[in-house]
């Protein structure tokens, strides 16, 4: 009980840092960034959209590591976290093809392109992170959990190699926010992309500390249901 | 000489096994897959039926549409063999499952890496013969004036484009052998993670045979197979012993 009192008052801290970036962000993004020469106004999306795909990484990131240190001490409590981590990484990948598509409509005046690579890369990475959902509902007991570890470890793996793939097989049409030399855009532009990339990040450790504070709840009360049922 | 029961329960620490002491029961487990396919051919026959079923869908859906299906035969060639390869590793544990033998396999004295192994490199000869019937065939039917250099030349990319198979395959069929609805997840398994492997192979094998010959192009493609299926073996190796830890 105290466990969850701890990650309530986490959650609140997290959450009202993560509330007031995500304010902050808005307010320059639309207010005071400038406006792309080229692109106009459209361009302004891909604060959010570059941000939510870089999170999406780092949560399947997540996935991978919890999945390695539940296969090393089998603690139930790292598989929870890797597959809230997994589900998040699906929410935020979709989030990628939503605003990649609203980009290329506004841009190219079509909703997909298959010669965007990032965008290719997320849709090939939905497929893969849907079927880890499959495989773990069709495996049971503590081969669930250990299954799913290796497959989020193989399919983290797999991201790197989809993306290349794709990229070669591809011209580039995408606009490239990060090459080899740096961030391709003025410093003006740089600072709320990192503030979007940071209220983005602390979007994902909220809900996930949600969804995890959820679970333990929900394990916390089916154990104080046993007890009263066992009459202890 | 049979054993007494009483040293079958002292559990004592093997001694140390020299390499050749290590890959004997892995080929002994390889040889016992061959020898039942051979016995049976159910796999192997039923892999190529498919793939040339996958090709005729492949002319009358694409190819007919065009003059030449020359610019498409790298793509057709290798969707049916991704598509073929889904029989193989589906059917990868199938002998052992239908014998019932899966628990006494995972009892035996073997280590969890040559078993994987084993399937590895049952499911890299299967393709490997399935080539050897549908690269020729898709030739004939796609392409147009390809010499036996082309030819040989997409045939080394597939058996590059193979390890990757076999690596990802035999990790995809071992997960999927104790789970519920197994037909269902091989393929949302394997496919997906199997993606960056179609690209590559079906751009080398478009580089010799989609009319101009792309070296460049085609050895970019083929160090990319080396690069998936060096990963792929690595991820294998770092979690073959959690697969079959029952």
């Amino acid at each position: 009980m105290t466990e969850l009192a701890t990650g309530g008052r986490r959650l609140v801290v997290t959450g009202t840092a993560t509330a007031a970036l995500l304010a902050l962000s808005a307010v320059g993004i639309f207010l005071v960034a400038p406006e792309d020469a080229d692109q106009g106004v459209i361009q302004r999306i891909f604060y959010y959209h570059v941000a939510i795909a870089i999170t999406s990484l780092v949560a399947f990131g997540v996935a991978a590591i919890y999945g390695i240190r539940y296969l090393r001490t089998r603690r139930p409590e790292h598989d929870m976290v890797s597959v809230v981590a997994v589900g998040l990484g699906l929410f935020f990948s979709i989030l990628v093809i939503l605003t990649g598509s609203i980009w290329a409509r506004a841009s190219w005046g079509t909703w997909w392109v298959w010669e965007d690579p990032r965008l290719v890369t997320f849709l090939i990475v939905i497929l893969l992170y849907s079927a880890y959902f499959m495989l773990r509902s069709s495996a049971e007991g503590e081969r669930r959990a250990r299954y799913s570890s290796i497959f989020a470890i193989a399919a983290f793996a797999s991201v790197p190699l989809s993306f290349y793939s794709v990229r070669v097989a591809e011209s580039f049409v995408h606009p490239v926010v990060f090459n080899s030399t740096g961030a391709n855009m003025p410093d003006t532009m740089l600072v709320w992309f990192v503030v979007a990339q940071v209220a983005m990040l602390g979007l994902f450790l909220t809900l996930l500390q949600i969804e995890l504070l959820q679970r333990r709840a929900d394990d916390a009360l089916k154990r104080l249901k046993l007890r009263l049922e066992g009459g202890v | 000489m049979s054993a007494r029961p009483q040293d079958a329960a002292r559990v004592e620490a093997p001694p140390p096994l020299g390499a050749r002491d290590a890959l004997r029961p892995l080929a002994a487990l390889i040889a016992k897959d061959l020898r039942l396919e051979l016995r049976t051919r159910q796999t192997a026959v039923g892999m190529a039926l498919f793939a040339l079923i996958t090709m005729v869908l492949f002319q009358f859906t694409v190819a007919s549409r065009v003059d030449d299906a020359t610019p498409f035969a790298g793509g057709i060639i290798w969707a049916t063999l991704a598509l073929t390869a889904v029989l193989a590793v589906s059917r990868a544990w199938a002998a052992e499952r239908e014998g019932r033998v899966l628990d006494g396999l995972l009892v035996a004295p073997v280590s969890r890496g040559a078993l994987l192994t084993a399937k590895a490199c049952t499911i890299f000869v299967y393709m490997l013969a399935l080539e050897i019937v549908v690269l020729p065939l898709a030739v004939v039917f796609f392409v147009e004036g390809a010499s036996a250099g082309d030819l040989a030349l997409a045939f080394a990319a597939a058996v590059l484009a193979d390890l990757g198979i076999a690596a990802l395959g035999s990790l995809v069929a071992s997960l999927a052998a104790f789970a519920r609805g197994r037909e269902l997840l091989v393929p949302a398994l394997f496919l997906p993670a199997l993606l960056p492997v179609v690209i590559a192979a079906g751009g080398a094998t478009h580089a010799v045979l989609g009319g101009a010959r792309e070296v460049a192009e085609y050895q970019g493609y083929c160090l990319f197979l080396g690069v998936y299926a060096v990963v792929f073996t690595l991820v294998s190796y770092a979690t073959y012993e959690y697969v079959f830890d029952d």
